[in-house]
């Protein structure tokens, strides 16, 4: 599956946009997904020269989303400078949305289908559905049926007033009723993950982003909005001992690690990636990144099974390097989505359990340890900000142009979502 | 064309202000729209002396379709009264709207001239200039509003004879009188043409001509043979070109990217990234692209070539440094940090720029013929209060034009250089009122320019066909009486 | 005529008073005495009178005193000007305007919406004794917005606003409230919103009045179908301030002969403005003629066609005659 060189069949990465991520209620706290996911296209479409031109499709998707927004992308299409013949859809797979997104193009790509696409997501806390309860909704669509005035009538009559309650989506497991954090909180204290590890490698995606953008590494990969140049969430000047002070939000007694610095903050924000056969890319002139080589879905079983909730990647990428006939340690860069600073380092402790690699994994041995200095060279989510569906676009075209500079390599990405799900790709420099 | 509340309803507003400061309303200046005629009105195109470039200024004329109405018969004898009966009314639109003339026409019947272009390339003694004011000065009450008189002379540095230089010189003197002259948005320039300038003398002549340069006026552009690659389709001249633009998130900038990209240029219209949502709007509205680059950085230069060569065949043929700041503060106020950053702005990073994309070995360096345009400033010719580290960045600007133009005249790269003077734009509300308001009427026009002028002079100068003018400054002022 | 501006049943308290320039004080007893015997202000010499705003005025008051104020106005068009200096863009305004009126959210602003920066100047200028029209009664026919450049939401902007050009119109008289906006002292938008004062007389003669050329057929197919809510006027006064109560209230607009409520036509320029935002060119004028007034709620046609150098565009009844705007935008 590895070579130098992108050959036929292959889905090369020709760059991304993204907009600046902004915390809940900071920049963006007016603006709607379609409003972002413009913003991000039209970047894109600015970044490539493509104003009025077409792709082969745009797929891209939200976590949270309002109803009317069933067709969001290509509203966002048809709001943006891409020419309006260009089809679109969305995709949702939580977290995973858009390193899903860009499989998908990907695999259209490589098999023909399409030459050309943009793969994307969107996603904004600020702005998130609030939904009328069951039974207000219940009643109405009761009432709406009713085909007399005496019937609507009737059917109003069910109307109480507590139905009035909204319900504001929640960031939590629909089966188990546990926030994502209270359900790392477990994962955390089995694995008995330290809070000064956690804190570590919370510092290190501040000074790795902070760094990147001072070096102009993020120049073509993000444009502003709203007034918004880098991420809002960034702190260049945190430490260790700056986070250290911060009160534990998850977990129980000494387990208590988790804290909002070693956590993600809910975020807004858009990502795109522009994906092509390297014969349009070339044709065009356009560069090529990286390629596609792989990817991997996983889910585990965290409602009845013994499995935590964010432990899906670890079981994607045994299955992807297998696959591939790769050994962990074969890559240049490991992009693992710091949904919690602890996902990542329980993540990376799974691999080098012999236990768990035999138990869970089937291996004869574990994956073994990475080189730490390899991982999120340029921050991540916690940095950053996790906009759900934007931030497989975030580490795609991140990566993709980090292979490109060091003109060789390979790369691993690694992102959880909810569900127990977990979508892992491979990349590598052309 | 800007479309003005004033085409509709005669402005009160405007008559107020000007008659409080007791000056005249300025004129309303014709600005170029494609497709529109060359000028509003016939021609009269005259001789003095000997005239050889007589029929090449004909011909270009001619091939704009532009009535001639001189005495061709006699080139060399200024006739009191050009105007004949049978010629052909101006087949332009009548008016730009807006007031006419001051004087009224003396004939009902006679038409109103959109142009007087006379060749004085040959006038050597005193006398040959008593033909040129003869020739001239009947043509001057019977302008069209935003008349052209283009005068074309030769470079008085290259005669020996100081009665012939002196004969030359005086064409400066007059055209810049003749230019305080006019009124009505009318404009006078001179041209020095260099010893057998073949074509070379058709780009600045169709440009001092047209609408294009609406605010170019009481200038003396100096051009030299060269080999001219005209064109296949004047209104076109950048079709398959590459120009990248600095600064082209706003203001003056976002113009140039509009301009260049209307006359047929791939724009890559570059700024700072903090400009990147104004900038990728720019570059979408006219299906160019962004680049988003601090200029400042060490590696600008290599980024824009890399852009270059992965983009475009390697080939840029058109750089425009409009990228600039100002940090005004007295010099004895100024600390190091100011005054570096506008300098390291303004002109370091140009400098760099220019080095890099010079280099002949860099695959998305500028090609061979390429041009590069820098906007420099009135203030880098005549000073301003409070901007001393502004004034030096754009006078250094003008240091580098001239050096550099030498240094790559053998690879038939121009360098040039445009002064605006009062452009109306965000950084002049940063003037104080009567500072502004002053800048704004203290030239022939009455009148601040618009971004498009600066704009348009720039893509004159970037032109294929413009490769006799190099190591040049054209003041885009309305004949400012600064540093004049 | 779907923009039509009322008055207010009752005063409530002392609207915003404008200051003046160059000294507030001064100027604002010389606009009382300019009030008080009904003469144009001559402070200035031969210049306008320039009323300067430093903050928003409140509209509701200050439609409730046009309204008292309505009777035995007439003559010549006073020469006052109404200025507001370094405003700047609330973005959160910015964001309820683009979602009511279908903007996406940038930090362009519409160009629609430097009117809804301008129209409190020209409510001041209207409410001034100076203007010779009652403003209740006084119908939009026609608006037409001169976009030079885009302007965007971090922009400091200078607003200005007169009247000009009162002419006689064959049902009456017309009046042309100018605005401008500037960055510095670059004019980056134009608008001149005419006003049409039934039964009104004006001096001179009927000119005749232009209109934007709009060639659509009765039978064209529509672009899209709007279902505006009921709701609509009331919406459109919370994010433009426009807050004259016959877009509130059926009640009002009964009293003015409309049978429900209407939108404001510059809401519905707004909407439609909006269907091609995506393809606006950087410079142009947006032009339209207002007719039948948008009663609500409303399914209504949006009629688009491209042309040369823009489009021409017609908003009109899905299931009626006539029709409630038609406009042009051209490139300039």
């Amino acid at each position: 599956m590895s070579g130098n060189s992108a050959g036929p069949g292959a889905a090369v990465i020709v760059g991304g946009n993204r907009i600046p991520f902004a915390r809940a209620n900071g920049a963006y706290a007016r603006a709607s997904n379609q409003d972002m996911m413009i913003a991000a296209l039209d970047g894109l479409v600015a970044r490539f020269g493509m104003s009025g031109e077409s792709v082969g499709e745009v797929a891209a998707g939200a976590v949270l989303k309002h109803s009317r927004d069933f067709n969001l992308t290509r509203e966002s299409v048809l709001g943006s400078r891409l020419s309006h013949t260009t089809p679109a859809y969305d995709v949702q797979q939580a977290c995973g949305t858009g390193l899903e997104a860009v499989v998908l193009v990907a695999n259209k790509i490589a098999l023909g289908q399409i030459d050309s696409g943009i793969a994307g997501g969107v996603d904004s806390a600020s702005d998130a559905p609030i939904a009328v309860s069951d039974g207000l909704r219940h009643t109405l669509l009761a009432s709406n049926r009713a085909r007399t005035p005496m019937d609507r009538a009737r059917a109003l009559t069910g109307f109480r007033p507590g139905h009035l309650v909204p319900e504001i989506p929640r960031n939590s497991e629909p089966r188990t009723g546990l926030s994502m954090g209270e359900h790392q909180a477990i994962t955390t204290a089995q694995w008995q993950v330290s809070r000064e590890s956690q804190d570590v490698l919370a510092a290190a995606s501040h000074h790795n982003l902070a760094a990147a953008y001072d070096r102009g590494f993020f120049d073509d990969l993000v444009t502003p909005y709203l007034g918004l140049v880098r991420d809002q969430n960034l702190r260049a000047d945190t430490s260790v001992g700056k986070l250290a002070l911060l009160t534990p939000v998850f977990g129980r007694g000494d387990d208590a690690t988790m804290t909002a610095g070693n956590s993600t903050p809910l975020t807004d924000g858009a990502s795109a990636v522009l994906l092509a056969s390297p014969e349009w890319a070339a044709e065009r002139q356009l560069p090529a990144l990286a390629r596609v080589v792989d990817a991997e879905t996983a889910a585990v079983d965290y409602v009845n099974g013994d499995e935590g909730l964010l432990m899906a990647p670890a079981y994607a990428v045994s299955r992807l390097l297998a696959r591939n006939g790769l050994s962990l340690q074969d890559f240049d860069y490991y992009e693992i989505h710091e949904a919690f600073a602890s996902t990542v380092l329980v993540t990376l402790a799974a691999w080098q359990s012999e236990k768990f690699c035999h138990d869970r994994l089937g291996l004869d041995a574990p994956l073994g340890a990475i080189d730490r200095s390899k991982l999120n060279v340029n921050g991540s989510s916690l940095a950053a900000g996790h906009p759900f569906a934007a931030t497989g676009g975030r580490i795609v075209a991140s990566l993709a142009k980090q292979l490109s500079v060091k003109g060789s390599g390979r790369g691993l990405i690694s992102i959880c979502a909810a569900g127990g799900q977990g979508v892992v790709a491979i990349l590598e420099a052309l | 064309m800007r479309d003005r509340y004033s085409d509709l309803v005669n402005s009160r507003s405007g008559k107020t202000v000007a008659g409080m400061l007791g000056l005249p309303r300025p004129a309303k200046l014709r600005r170029y729209v494609p497709g529109q005629p060359l000028l509003v009105g016939a021609a009269v195109v005259k001789g003095v002396a000997g005239a050889p470039l007589l029929p090449e200024i004909r011909q270009v004329l001619a091939s704009m379709a532009v009535p001639d109405v001189s005495d061709a018969a006699t080139p060399d004898v200024a006739t009191p009264d050009v105007a004949t009966q049978d010629v052909v009314a101006a087949q332009a639109s009548p008016s730009p709207a807006g007031p006419s003339l001051s004087r009224p026409s003396p004939s009902g019947s006679a038409p109103r001239l959109g142009a007087v272009v006379i060749d004085a390339s040959a006038a050597r003694v005193i006398e040959d200039l008593e033909s040129l004011r003869a020739a001239l000065a009947p043509c001057l009450r019977r302008l069209s509003p935003c008349a052209r008189i283009v005068l074309v002379g030769t470079p008085p540095e290259s005669l020996a004879d100081p009665t012939a230089a002196a004969t030359q010189r005086a064409l400066d003197g007059i055209i810049r009188s003749v230019a305080k002259e006019l009124r009505g948005g009318a404009t006078a320039n001179l041209i020095y043409a260099g010893q057998g300038p073949g074509a070379a003398l058709e780009s600045p002549l169709r440009f001092l001509l047209s609408a294009r340069s609406a605010y170019v006026d009481g200038q003396v552009v100096r051009v030299a043979p060269a080999d001219v690659r005209a064109p296949t389709d004047w209104s076109r001249p950048f079709a398959g070109q590459v120009v990248v633009v600095t600064g082209a998130a706003r203001g003056i900038g976002a113009s140039i990217v509009e301009i260049f990209a209307r006359d047929g240029a791939h724009v890559i219209c570059l700024d700072v990234p903090a400009a990147g949502e104004a900038l990728a709007r720019v570059a979408n509205r006219v299906a160019g692209t962004a680049l988003q680059v601090d200029i400042t950085a060490a590696d600008a230069g290599q980024r824009i070539a890399a852009h270059v060569a992965q983009r475009h065949d390697g080939r840029l043929d058109i750089m425009v440094h409009n990228a600039g700041i100002t940090r005004d503060k007295l010099l004895v106020n100024t600390d190091a940090e100011w005054w570096g950053s506008v300098l390291g702005i303004n002109l370091g990073a140009q400098l760099r720029l220019n080095e890099v994309l010079l280099d002949p070995e860099l695959r998305g360096g500028l090609a061979e013929g390429g041009r590069i345009v820098s906007v420099s400033s009135l203030s880098g010719i005549a000073g301003n209060r409070g901007q001393a580290s502004y004034a030096a960045s754009k006078a250094g600007v003008i240091g580098m034009v001239q050096a550099l133009a030498a240094q790559v005249a053998d690879r038939g790269i121009t360098v040039n250089a445009v002064a605006p003077g009062f452009i109306e734009t965000e950084m002049t509300a940063r003037i104080p009122l009567a500072t502004r308001e002053l800048g704004r009427r203290i030239n022939s026009l009455g009148q601040g320019g618009q971004p498009v002028d600066v704009a348009e002079t720039i893509a004159w100068l970037a032109q294929g066909a413009s490769a006799g003018v190099t190591g040049q400054v054209v003041r885009v002022c309305g004949q400012s009486l600064l540093g004049a | 005529m779907a923009d039509s501006l009322g008055g207010a049943p009752e005063v409530n308290s002392p609207a915003a008073r404008p200051s003046a320039d160059p000294d507030a004080n001064a100027n604002r007893n010389a606009n009382r005495n300019a009030n008080a015997d009904g003469v144009a202000g001559s402070e200035v010499g031969t210049g306008p009178t320039i009323i300067t705003l430093d903050a928003l005025p409140n509209l509701g008051v200050l439609f409730a005193r046009a309204a008292a104020t309505s009777i035995g106005r007439g003559g010549a068009l006073g020469d006052v000007e109404v200025r507001r200096p370094d405003v700047r863009v609330e973005r959160t305004r910015l964001a309820a305007y683009d979602k009511v009126c279908g903007f996406a959210l940038r930090d362009e602003l519409p160009a629609t919406y430097l009117h809804v920066l301008i129209f409190p100047l020209q409510v001041v200028l209207m409410v001034d004794r100076r203007f010779p029209l009652g403003l209740p009664g006084l119908v939009h026919v026609r608006n037409r917005i001169v976009a030079h450049r885009p302007v965007d939401a971090d922009e400091v902007l200078s607003l200005s606003s007169s009247a000009r050009a009162l002419r006689p119109h064959p049902k009456g008289s017309q009046v042309d409230l100018v605005g401008e906006v500037r960055v510095g002292e670059e004019l980056v938008w134009e608008g001149i919103s005419t006003y049409l004062a039934r039964g009104a007389s004006a001096p001179g003669e009927v000119g005749p009045e232009t209109h934007p050329g709009v060639e659509l057929a009765a039978d064209a197919i529509p672009t899209a179908v709007w279902h505006v809510p009921a709701d609509m006027g009331r919406r459109y006064a919370s994010v433009s301030g426009d807050v004259n109560p016959m877009h509130l209230s059926s009640l009002v607009a009964k009293a003015f002969g409309f049978p429900r409520a209407l939108v404001h036509g510059m809401w519905t320029k707004a909407h439609a403005l909006a269907a091609l935002e995506p393809r606006l060119p950087a410079a142009y004028v947006v032009d339209v003629a207002f007719s039948q007034p948008l009663l609500l709620p409303a399914i209504t046609n949006l009629v688009v066609l491209q042309r040369d150098q823009g489009w021409d565009f017609v908003v009109r009844p899905a299931r009626a005659a006539g029709d409630h705007l038609r406009g042009t935008v051209r490139a300039i």
